[in-house]
């Protein structure tokens, strides 16, 4: 510890510099700013490594890393929910029971011929279906985390998260978990290659197809929203395209879809006329557009804006952002080149680039549990509950457009969930944790009055059944073709009996080993210990001190020695209350 | 049931103890309560004026609102000719005059609207509309139509009203991250979505020491924020959860108030803030695809909302001091698409709801016969014209300040 290099912000100057910085201003706290904006952190081990290897050795092995072996990354292991009965599943409940009592069948289920509430087998797979794959999406989130977590590759999981917010698809809309880890897989395989053949797949993966209404475009009415998007958001930017563009885009898109979990085209329902886009007349396809596009040099600037914000700090300039955009633009949209320049340029290092970037809540809580040498994401508390509270729920950003970012991640309220989660990782309540996959929330009231033997009418009452309302007597007698309440209960029970639980064990965390091998001999040792490895803004000498004087006190004794086997809880505590500080946040 | 005050030993009201909180007074940095009665009078003092003001609540109405089928034109032929399968018969709506019905799901504001509380503005838009939802919105949010500002027409009003920045609490807005609408250069926010989640959990040992974790000198841009955001929280979240439990506990469970209930808790419990802007979550206006199942439910969701609203502020007693102004981002196409939808279109219907107002239909109808921009209707009044008489008309701030130029207000105002 004694040896470390203390904060080291290069000089205001180097701002908007591309230039690389000098092999002699290469250090370990540098190391440490470059693996966290790179990736999730990492331990002193790690950056160690990489200050050891030199500026050009580090980057290298960042960005190229398609030969370090990473052997913890494993397949996603499915529960089982799906069968191919649900393929074509209804965009509504009352297409669902429409096609049923249209059809005498909707997903593989039969309606009842007679009797009261006939289709209320069919309303309750549409149900399972869709507490299945939402379920299932939340082991998906799980999965992804521990990849973010447990790889070799840290650039290529944290990009894949930037193209996942860029590209957005919310699964809550896709209604198919399948389709969200085709999508996760080519985010991985295209983090760092080609942008112009990673926007190609994304337009022609399924659940972008169908989040953007692919199947609605067709020859002759076109549907715009895809169109719209891929140049508003996806490449370009509003204000560098017309209206009659977009139009024409949308006929270029023309008879896209997807089968299953196949992109298709339908020959006929694509409009093979004449198009005039962006200056250019031709009979384009959606490639051919995307190509176009791809040629408008504000599409470089664009997504190298969009990359460097989501990697170094919030605050662009447009002369930076145009550097940048050339470096893309000169090598042809592969990302690697760009990524190489910026992880070595002075602007990297500047003092602007130090603690400019509010971290995103994903990548919050992985990085936090890298620093506290956890070894997977922990089932206590459960990963997809914390990064919501901070605002982030994975494979569900709130629109196309993705999470804002940058100053949008911190209000008071998602500032106090940050510290919170910090908690509930450190000290995590095993008794009184309940697993929400196996909570039907307000349906469980439903379940307990069926199970104690009241019929449908009785038990979805909205008043208690001993004391029924007018309006739920008239209901008891009222003969229906199916109750969608008990649906949504029974739904959720049947995705449960089949869904893979997730294992709710803790965090394993020793900081009483981090401490105490650190060398930190003294509580203030201990205390800086921390705060080295969790902060990259440090902290105020005052908030160190009132640390000190906490740890001291909760230890009984100033000296580690003494307190070694007790000092755990204080530990945590200690780094509870760093991470609830303004500087934890930021990187 | 026997409602348990936590102050009721004390001799503290939750009222006062709300004022008190308001005003930032006894509240450690990081949310801890400090000693609250000692400094009860000279708090509740202070903050007397403050809560006297008038309230805007912003209700907004995300993904592009279908106006025709909202503020029905039963009564022009042109409107089936446009819709021949999505337009609404003549006999499902709740009707106005021998021209137009209100969406039949609308019952609640319908209601209203005949006790002569809601003005309908028809053609609200802007020169040069765009058809994005984003851009669209961040225009609607800085009153900047294809340009830009860094603050919002929220913000900026707050600043008009307040220009030293002196007081806590000016704007509240309930969402998950903040709304550009209410950005401002002094004020800082109160943003939040569920009030009992807003509080730092600690262990009875930490809570002395996070007091302690003292600001500092900003290194940047992005770590001031942080730290003006840790300020706020610190004063908003105990203050914020007292009035929510209190509510939860008086209020009529039958109401679904969508998140208009966290700004019916905050105004009983008599915060100082002044500007609420409440953005829908989960909002279905955007229909692209089988509309009318989706519109008929968001529609009724959001009527139901905004009457449930307005019973509160009469149970309250605050019904005279309270207007709400309700907005999308766009209209949509006058003809219905090939997906028994529509598609994003240019002017739209706007509500202002409240006892101060003069009920009825403004604004100019446009024309389903000389439609503009590809099918759309022509916008014949400027939203910054309605913003102009929230702020001038209600809140009694400097409009044109405000929005950098003088705009002709709407006389919809009871004098």
């Amino acid at each position: 510890m004694a040896n470390r290099a203390g904060w080291s912000p290069g000089p205001a100057a180097w701002k908007d510099d591309l230039t690389p910085i000098a092999a002699a201003e290469w250090n370990d706290d540098r190391a440490a700013h470059l693996l966290m904006h790179a990736g999730f952190g990492g331990t002193p081990a790690e950056i160690d490594a990489l200050a050891t290897a030199g500026l050009d050795a580090a980057v290298h092995s960042l960005v190229h890393y398609e030969r370090i072996p990473n052997p913890r990354m494993q397949p996603f292991v499915e529960s089982g929910l799906w069968d191919p009965t649900l393929k074509g599943f209804p965009e509504s409940r009352p297409e669902a029971t429409d096609r049923a009592e249209r059809e005498g069948a909707s997903m593989g289920i039969a309606a009842k011929p007679s009797g009261n509430r006939p289709v209320q087998p069919v309303s309750d797979r549409f149900f399972y279906w869709l507490r299945a794959t939402m379920l299932e999406t939340r082991r998906l989130g799980y999965w992804w985390a521990n990849r973010m977590l447990q790889t070799t590759h840290p650039v290529e999981q944290k990009m894949a998260l930037l193209w996942h917010g860029h590209f957005a698809t919310h699964e809550n809309k896709v209604r198919d978990y399948r389709k969200m880890v085709q999508q996760i897989d080519l985010f991985e395989r295209g983090a760092t290659g080609n942008l112009r053949d990673l926007a190609i797949k994304v337009a022609q993966n399924p659940a972008m197809l169908y989040f953007l209404d692919a199947q609605y475009n067709v020859k002759g009415a076109p549907n715009e929203n895809f169109a719209r998007e891929v140049m508003e958001l996806f490449t370009m930017g509003v204000g560098n395209y017309t209206e009659q563009d977009v139009r024409e885009c949308a006929r270029a898109f023309t008879g896209w879809y997807f089968d299953d979990l196949a992109f298709k085209v339908d020959p006929q329902k694509h409009d093979g006329g004449a198009k005039t886009f962006l200056g250019r007349t031709g009979s384009f396809d959606g490639v051919e557009v995307l190509k176009i596009i791809f040629a408008q040099p504000v599409t470089a600037d664009y997504l190298a804006g969009k990359i460097y914000r989501f990697l170094v700090r919030d605050e662009l300039s447009p002369e930076l952002q145009r550097k940048l955009g050339h470096v893309l633009r000169e090598h042809d949209y592969e990302v690697k080149p760009l990524l190489t320049a910026i992880f070595s340029s002075k602007d990297f290092y500047s003092q602007a680039s130090y603690g400019g970037h509010i971290k995103g809540p994903v990548e919050h809580l992985v990085t936090m549990l890298k620093q506290l040498g956890a070894d997977a994401v922990p089932g206590v508390p459960d990963f997809n509950q914390g990064t919501i509270a901070m605002g982030q729920h994975l494979l569900n950003p709130p629109s196309v457009a993705g999470w804002a970012g940058g100053k949008a991640w911190i209000t008071p309220g998602l500032l106090i969930a940050r510290g919170n989660v910090a908690r509930d990782v450190l000290v995590p309540d095993m008794t009184g944790f309940r697993d929400w996959n196996f909570n039907a929330g307000t349906d469980n009231v439903l379940g307990q009055r069926l199970r104690e033997g009241l019929d449908v009418g009785a038990a979805t009452a909205v008043n208690d059944p001993s004391n029924l309302s007018a309006f739920d007597m008239s209901a008891l007698e009222r003969d229906e073709r199916f109750n969608t309440r008990i649906s949504g209960y029974v739904g959720w029970q049947q995705a449960a009996r089949k869904l893979i639980p997730t294992p709710r064990r803790a965090a394993q965390i020793d900081l009483s080993a981090i401490v105490f091998d650190s060398g930190a001999k003294t509580a203030a040792e201990a205390v800086d210990c921390l705060l080295w490895r969790l902060l990259r803004v440090p902290a105020a000498p005052a908030t160190r001190d009132a640390l000190v004087a906490f740890l001291t006190k909760e230890l009984g004794t100033d000296t580690v020695d003494r307190a070694k086997t007790y000092m755990e809880d204080a530990l945590r505590l200690t780094a509870h209350l760093i991470m609830s500080t303004p500087e934890y946040q930021l990187a | 049931m026997t409602v348990r005050n936590p102050l009721s030993g004390c001799g503290v009201s939750r009222r006062e103890m709300l004022r008190i909180g308001a005003s930032g007074v006894g509240l450690g940095l990081y949310g801890g309560l400090g000693p609250v009665p000692f400094v009860l009078a000279q708090a509740s003092r202070a903050s007397a004026a403050a809560t006297s003001g008038r309230i805007l609540v912003v209700f907004e109405w995300f993904g592009g609102n279908d106006g025709l089928n909202t503020i029905v034109p039963y009564g022009d032929p042109l409107y089936y000719k446009h819709r021949p399968t999505i337009g609404l018969k003549e006999a499902d709506l709740l009707k106005i005059d021998a021209q137009f019905g209100w969406h039949k799901s609308m019952r609640g504001m319908k209601r209203m609207y005949d006790e002569g509380k809601v003005a309908i503005v028809q053609g609200v838009g802007y020169d040069q509309p765009s058809f994005s939802h984003f851009t669209s919105m961040s225009f609607m949010h800085t009153a900047a139509p294809n340009s830009g500002n860094e603050y919002g027409w929220i913000g900026r009003t707050a600043s008009a009203m307040d220009p030293a920045g002196a007081r806590d609490n000016m704007i509240v807005n309930i969402s998950d991250s903040q709304t550009l609408a209410v950005k401002a250069q002094k004020h800082v926010p109160l943003v939040f979505i569920d009030p009992m989640r807003f509080q730092r959990a600690l262990f009875s040992q930490e809570k002395s020491v996070v007091d302690a974790l003292a600001a500092q000198a900003p290194v940047g841009d992005a770590h001031r924020y942080v730290l003006d955001v840790t300020k706020s929280a610190a004063l908003a979240s105990e203050v914020v959860r007292a009035a929510w439990g209190q509510y939860q506990r008086t209020a009529n469970p039958d109401l679904r108030l969508l998140d208009l209930d966290k700004v019916a808790a905050l105004i009983e419990a008599d915060f100082p803030t002044r500007l609420y802007y409440v953005p829908l979550r989960g909002s279905l206006f955007d229909t692209h695809v089988n509309q009318a199942s989706p519109h008929d439910r968001q529609l009724e969701y959001c009527s139901d909302a905004i009457a449930g609203f307005f019973q509160e502020m009469q149970r309250i007693g605050r019904t005279d001091d309270v207007v709400m102004y309700v907005y999308s981002e766009f209209g949509r196409r006058v003809p219905e698409n090939t997906s028994l939808g529509t598609d994003h279109g240019t002017a739209q219907v706007n509500f202002v709801i409240g006892n101060a107002v003069k009920g009825g239909l403004y604004g100019k109808t446009p024309s389903l016969s000389n439609l503009v921009l590809g099918d759309n209707l022509e916008s014949t009044v400027d939203f910054r014209q309605v913003y102009a008489t929230m702020i001038d008309g209600w809140l009694g701030a400097d409009a044109a300040h405000v929005l950098g130029q003088k705009f002709e207000t709407l006389k919809l105002f009871r004098a």
